[in-house]
């Protein structure tokens, strides 16, 4: 590695492919061979045949569920933005020690896991939550059923993937210029216009990468659906465990995962046409 | 001299775009030399070769008659001051400096003394446990020097070292440095932009222009005998004339718009009809509202003054040529822009270019 | 918008203050806010080894799994951020194409492959399937770190007479060491979290801890959850505030030593 200190006349070089080699060769085995497993299983069990695919495509249950699964990742994506883009303005505009904490607690958001964040969410929209007490309490006397729906759920989903929102608009938010702002309005931008001529446009690769990011994880939650949701309507990272766990229909279960999975990569090749992929983690 | 440290036809391509062209150097023990010029010139790629950290394409780099080739960065005991000073941040000042002698197998307790040492001649005592992010740019400058110079290396390199610093710092470190490299007597190549600082510094200058050397002097040669266009107006301000010898004995030739026009002495040969380029400096040009007594005089007209205070520009044209006037502050109330002047000079400052 | 911002720290903060004092409660089942308070379950979580188990064993399993994606990621960092090759672009995007691929899809595909090498439910099976999901985060972090590094600190130390393993050694490594700190959590904290995938293969033996709490969860909402997330929650809370806390005191010890540091002259 430090052998090399490479200039641009050097001859062909063997050492970067030394380097990569095994972490190449492991990914290989136990990253692609367990996704073409998937393939593979999609078109073999329970025999040689596209009949999966043709369940899927045309059943009307699983069509039910991607449409679910889809208007869902949309209404959720819609709501973190709605949620995420004042607080991200929010703590661009505040004294820094107040932005700190507001970072703060975004980031111990993020770094708490799924389930744990689900749980608490099981706690407040219990049957004996604080949220129903609250609701009996101003005298609502047969108060709705708050979880086990499609409200908790997707409600639960917005508050999990909201930080993924807010950190991605905050960091673009944070690089805008002061000056530009500053002359935008020397030049007589006011208010809404200054917001929606100026300020939006700038924000826009922030709001672009946070939407994509949420979108594509939300497609493929698992978790939470799977403990907050209605039974009656799941989502596709659901059915497919179902699929898998409870009748080891492995055909079918892989089928899905295949059309989640190709779905999946089609947005972020879109994406990565545009923008390239490691900007969404970077 | 003695050929300390030579580059014979030192060439360097990157594809199509060509670096370095045939460098040829040569430079003495215990010498100051300044590699000058603007960036892309070279002169930074040349250092690199010198160093190691580049291959030439073709040529060959020598010290005391021993190629370099062979040998890597590592080995090459040559001592570099970076443009950023690249200490080490996860060392002291000290440390910084005890690290070549720790690379060569000096014990810790010698190599931290004689780096405190090292940090006294450079005007840092007690520095020493300092983080390089606990020290302001001149003092990391300073650790640097010392770090690239405790081993006592056979070449010391510096790459355009003082350029992050403001002016004042600056000159402070070009006669510090001056004082550590004659104190130490290690032969030395500084690379800078700034002709000013190539001036006040070195023994010799090198000139670096696209690749290749156009020229290697002592400062006042540089000055006052530049021998191409480029030098001419890269050090100082220059007027440059283009002419044709009429009588080449005499050193006479015609200019346009001056007329007969004499030049100081020159090795360059002449012939009758030959183009020449003919140049003189600003300062050695007098300015008087009538035409002067014994000198070759010729009427400007004032386009613009500008009065830096104790000395002033003055440009205007004569005929169609633009010249440019240096004059004492104290001089240059006797003339309005818009007006017209003589100008003078005497031959001796009128000096022939190679063309 | 503002306003708007406040309400929404509060809708982020609820969710992550509540499950503190649930743990406290002494319900038997979610009850919010709880009748009474006592420490019984904090009690329950250390003392039940169906709780201890796990925990071990993602802890176990997280570590291993930090370890291998190091040794598999550090030297692939380096050849990506510092050379230039063929196929040079494709390789950086294959390192992140497991972030790329949702979670349930990895889980079916490992459940069949792993199940055939008779690896489900053993603890070497979800380290080698964690490791890959670790890889891309653990790359990001290192990659960055790695593309600020200043080159000019190794050509110094090469130029001062350290040989390209000295520099390494001496150099590049120390000044590399907080970003592969950072990597190496990055990939710890990955795998003890990983749900989806822990759900499908790891069982039994090498049941995880999410996977214990997912079932729990699922079957009955043990409050033990309240404690446990109580405790992660902690730990992050001291994770991230712990290095400004570090860095305050660093600073401050410093500025006592260079206080009574020598002026000038020895």
């Amino acid at each position: 590695m430090k052998a090399t200190i490479s200039s641009l006349s050097d001859r062909p070089n063997l050492w970067p492919w030394l380097l990569l080699a095994p972490l190449a060769a492991y990914l290989a085995v136990f990253f692609l061979i367990p996704l073409i497993d998937v393939a593979i299983m999609s078109f073999t069990e329970p025999r040689v045949s596209l009949a999966n695919y043709e369940r899927v495509i045309t059943g009307s249950l699983y069509q039910k569920v991607f449409i679910n699964t889809f208007l869902t990742a949309g209404l959720v994506t819609l709501s973190c933005l709605c949620v995420g883009y004042p607080l991200a303005y929010l703590m661009n505009h505040s004294k820094p020690r107040t932005a700190m904490l507001i970072l703060l607690l975004v980031t111990m958001s993020f770094w708490t896991s799924f389930l744990v964040r689900t749980y608490a969410w099981m706690v407040l929209l219990g049957n004996n939550g604080p949220i129903i007490a609250f609701l009996r309490g101003i005298g609502v006397d047969s108060p709705p059923q708050l979880l086990f729906t499609r409200f908790s759920s997707t409600l639960a989903m917005v508050h999990i993937l909201a930080p993924y929102m807010i950190m991605n608009i905050y960091s673009v938010m944070r690089k805008i210029d002061p000056v530009l702002i500053r002359s935008a309005k020397s030049l007589g931008a006011r208010g809404f216009s200054l917001f929606r001529h100026v300020y939006l446009p700038l924000t826009a690769p922030g709001i672009a990468n946070g939407c994509v990011l949420v979108f594509v994880i939300c497609l493929g939650f698992y978790v939470t659906p799977v403990l907050l949701g209605s039974p009656r309507e799941q989502m596709i990272a659901g059915l497919i465990g179902h699929q898998i766990e409870e009748f080891l229909a492995f055909g079918m279960g892989s089928a899905m995962a295949m059309v989640l999975l190709v779905i999946t990569l089609a947005i972020l090749a879109i994406y990565h046409r545009r923008f390239g992929l490691d900007r969404l983690w970077g | 001299m003695d050929h300390y440290l030579q580059l014979n036809g030192l060439t360097k391509t990157y594809g199509d775009f060509t670096a370095l062209k045939e460098v040829d150097l040569a430079i003495g023990k215990g010498e100051f030399i300044t590699f000058l010029g603007p960036s892309g010139s070279g002169k930074t790629t040349t250092l690199m070769i010198i160093a190691g950290f580049e291959k030439a394409t073709a040529g060959d780099v020598l010290v005391e008659g021993k190629s370099l080739s062979g040998l890597a960065p590592h080995e090459r005991n040559i001592g570099i001051v970076f443009q950023n000073y690249a200490l080490f941040p996860h060392k002291t000042a000290v440390e910084n400096v005890y690290f070549p002698l720790q690379m060569r197998g000096v014990s810790r307790s010698e190599g931290l003394k004689r780096a405190e040492e090292m940090l006294g001649l450079v005007g840092l005592s007690g520095f020493g446990q300092r983080y390089p992010k606990e020290l302001s740019g001149g003092q990391q400058q300073r650790v640097a020097l010392a770090r690239a110079l405790v081993f006592e290396p056979s070449l010391l390199l510096l790459d355009e070292p003082l350029g992050a610093l403001d002016k004042n710092l600056r000159e402070q470190m070009q006669i510090e440095i001056k004082r550590i490299q004659r104190t130490l007597g290690v032969t030395t190549i500084f690379v800078t932009h700034d002709q000013t600082e190539a001036m006040s510094m070195s023994d010799r200058i090198v000139v670096f222009e696209k690749g290749s050397i156009q020229q290697v002097a002592t400062p006042l040669d540089i000055y006052h005998k530049p021998r191409t266009r480029f030098v001419a107006s890269f050090i100082g301000e220059s007027n440059i004339i283009e002419a044709a010898a009429v009588e080449p004995a005499a050193r006479k030739a015609t200019a346009e718009h001056i007329g007969e026009i004499e030049y100081g002495p020159s090795e360059l040969d002449v012939e009758k009809g030959t183009p020449v380029t003919l140049m003189i400096r600003p300062e050695h040009i007098r300015l008087s509202r009538d035409p002067k007594e014994g000198r070759r005089n010729v009427r400007m007209k004032v386009e613009t003054i500008v009065n830096y205070g104790d000395n002033a520009l003055v440009i205007g044209r004569v005929g169609d040529l633009s010249m440019r006037v240096r004059v004492l502050g104290a001089d240059v109330v006797i003339i309005k822009e818009g007006e017209d002047c003589h100008i003078s000079w005497t031959p001796d400052s009128v000096y022939m270019i190679a063309k | 918008m503002r306003l708007i911002g406040v309400l929404v720290v509060v809708f982020i903060a609820a969710p992550l203050v509540i499950v503190v004092p649930m743990s406290f409660s002494d319900a038997r089942s979610l009850q919010f806010p709880p009748p009474g308070y006592w420490l019984g379950y904090y009690h329950a979580y250390f003392t039940d080894m169906n709780w201890l188990r796990p925990t071990w064993n993602s802890i176990l399993i997280a570590t291993a799994t930090m370890v291998v994606t190091m040794v598999l990621v550090v030297p692939a960092t380096f050849a990506l951020v510092r050379h230039r090759f063929a196929g040079k672009s494709i390789a950086d995007l294959m390192m992140l194409m497991p972030l790329a691929v949702p979670h349930i899809v990895m889980a079916v595909g490992y459940y069949s492959f792993l199940g055939d090498l008779r690896l489900v439910h053993t603890h070497l099976g979800v380290v080698l399937a964690h490791t890959c999901l670790s890889v891309p985060i653990a790359f990001l972090v290192l990659s960055a770190n790695l593309k600020g590094f200043d080159r000019n600190l190794e050509r110094a130390a090469q130029s001062l007479g350290a040989s390209p393993v000295k520099t390494f050694i001496h150099v590049t490594l120390p000044i590399l060491r907080p970003g592969l700190i950072i990597s190496a959590l990055f990939a710890f904290i990955q795998s003890f979290d990983e749900t989806v995938v822990a759900i499908f293969i790891s069982g039994r033996d090498a049941e995880t801890l999410p996977r214990k709490m997912f079932d729990s969860i699922r079957q009955e909402a043990d409050p033990v959850i309240a404690v446990i997330s109580t405790l992660l929650f902690v730990v992050v809370l001291v994770a991230l505030v712990a290095p400004f806390a570090w860095r305050g005191l660093r600073n401050r010890i410093q500025m006592n030593a260079s206080r009574s540091a020598p002026p000038a002259g020895q």
